[in-house]
């Protein structure tokens, strides 16, 4: 009798072929498919830049590139966190009556959103180098993918815990659609953190989405990345992660009956 | 002969877990107690084994506790005490459409289907035409699932079970929706699983089928195992338990949790 195998690379089939069929069909009947992602993201920026730079004046050198580059990150974040918090309630018959690895659904809910960002990168390359001037340099090749690893490391174990949390407490959905623009405005997206005034100067430097957030324009806007400011991000990807296996441990063997 | 299920003594009772809204989190208001069931334990001191190859059937009015016990074995409700044991892979079928997409066609469906039920690509691929074939679903097997019938959908989720390859299956009330002629071909595919070593464990309120299917069973009545031995006697023992009741007032708990 043949034995049906859940190995680690059947279960890393499955989160692809979750991902991509979730994909496929989110963009089912729609002419423009993922251009509307792309169109959504930009129109964003457009308006912040109408905003601050022209209505307000915010005085910043090419700031239409900085809003891209940053905005860009910040969507595969926010949408990856908020759909995969849905995603064990949504999901619950997988869950109750199929039995999955049920971590991988807002892991795949991670990785559908971070498709969506590699497959904005040639939009995001051509605007930082058509309107901002910046030649895409050889060294993207090893920055882009290691920035890639790095904010996926991040964003999951928030994913995971964000889930967990929201089968047993159904608010952290709406807590979320709060915590979301508010974390947004607090983080300099729009603004530079060199306008941000000194007692809250320091306590904005601390924020890891900042660091992150930061990394993604340096990458694009001079190449460089700050290593102090990676491991940063590393460091709180590493305490996220603690705390979602805690999490993972404890709230997980009830999963079945709270969804 | 090895035991491919074994229960020993389960017992569960469903806990005052339900959602609760930040609200009453943060005012520390007390939940009132879940008054759901109207008993102490969903499953009381249930035990049964199932040996290698052979059908399992169980039976039991709604709130039995029946899916409660499938979703154990499953593992996907912890039990409370007791000791249940598999030997071999599970697939289940527990709920109709479980797993599918609306907006995929049907053979993307069984694509996600089959790695659901654990099985790799390949194999899926290699074994697409016999599911295809199986289903009779022919040109219906492009068009997006929200277009199929339920029986279609049944003939989709059943041709990709019996060919995911799992040592022991898990089935409830699932297989009553197709026509007698698509039934009597899955319990044929169903005899051919057994044949080959697989095992069963089914639930349904359908006599006939559970006396066409099953070697063995236990009849459920709120959480306890009130009958058990082969299935013939088990199943009759039931009916006539009902039709002395009458069509009065059912005995067993409200319904299970959902």
């Amino acid at each position: 009798m043949p034995s049906v195998e859940r190995s680690p690379r059947q279960l890393a089939e499955f989160l692809y072929l979750l991902t991509r069929q979730e994909l496929k069909a989110r963009y089912k009947g729609r002419l423009l498919g993922y251009v509307w992602a792309l169109a959504h993201t930009f129109a964003l920026a457009f308006v912040y830049w109408i905003a601050f730079k022209i209505i307000m004046g915010l005085d910043v050198v090419n700031y239409s590139v900085y809003l891209v580059a940053g905005m860009f990150p910040w969507v595969w974040l926010a949408t990856g966190v908020t759909s995969a918090t849905r995603s064990f309630v949504v999901n619950a018959p997988l869950i109750k009556e199929m039995g999955i690895a049920h971590a991988i659904l807002p892991l795949s809910n991670v990785m559908q959103e971070f498709a969506h960002f590699v497959f904005a990168l040639p939009a995001i390359i051509a605007w930082v180098w058509l309107a901002g001037g910046y030649v895409p340099s050889l060294s993207w090749l090893w920055q882009i993918p290691l920035m890639l690893a790095l904010q996926a490391a991040f964003v999951y174990p928030i994913a995971l815990g964000c889930a967990l949390a929201n089968a047993y407490v159904r608010d952290i959905d709406y807590l979320l659609g709060i915590g979301f623009p508010l974390a947004f405005f607090a983080t300099p997206m729009v603004y530079p953190l060199s306008i941000v005034p000194d007692p809250l100067h320091h306590w904005f430097e601390l924020n890891p989405l900042h660091a992150l957030m930061q990394s993604w324009r340096s990458l694009f806007m001079e190449s460089t990345l700050d290593p102090a400011q990676l491991a940063y991000v590393a460091g709180w990807a590493i305490a996220l992660g603690a705390v979602a296996w805690a999490l993972h441990r404890k709230l997980a063997p009830r999963i079945g009956e709270v969804v | 002969m090895t035991h491919a299920v074994t229960c020993e003594g389960l017992w569960k009772t469903y806990q005052r877990h339900r959602p609760v809204g930040v609200k009453s989190l943060l005012l520390g208001a007390t939940i009132p107690a879940d008054t759901r069931f109207a008993r102490e334990w969903a499953l009381a001191d249930v035990s049964f084994e199932v040996p290698r190859g052979r059908s399992f059937g169980v039976i039991g009015a709604n709130g039995s506790g029946k899916t409660t016990l499938l979703s154990i074995l499953l593992g996907t409700v912890p039990e409370d005490r007791g000791r249940v044991a598999l030997s071999g892979s599970v697939a289940s079928l527990l709920e109709l459409g479980a797993g599918f997409h609306g907006d995929l066609t049907g053979r993307e469906n069984v694509v996600l289907y089959g790695s659901i039920l654990g099985m790799r690509l390949a194999e899926i691929r290699r074994r697409f035409e016999s599911i295809a074939d199986f289903s009779e679903l022919d040109a219906a097997m492009e068009q997006p699932l929200r277009t199929y019938s339920t029986g279609m959908i049944a003939r989709l989720g059943f041709s990709t079970i019996i060919h995911a390859a799992a040592d022991i299956l898990l089935i409830d009330e699932v297989l009553a929706v197709g026509d007698a002629r698509f039934q009597a071909k899955c319990h044929q595919a169903l005899r051919e699983f057994r044949t080959r070593g697989g095992t069963l464990v089914i639930v349904s309120h359908n006599m006939k089928e559970i006396r066409e299917v099953c070697d063995a069973g236990i009849c459920l009545e709120l959480g306890r195992v009130v009958d058990a031995g082969p299935i013939a006697g088990v199943a009759a023992r039931y009916e006539e338990r009902v039709a002395a009741a009458g069509p009065g007032k059912a005995k067993g708990g409200t319904h299970a949790q959902r």
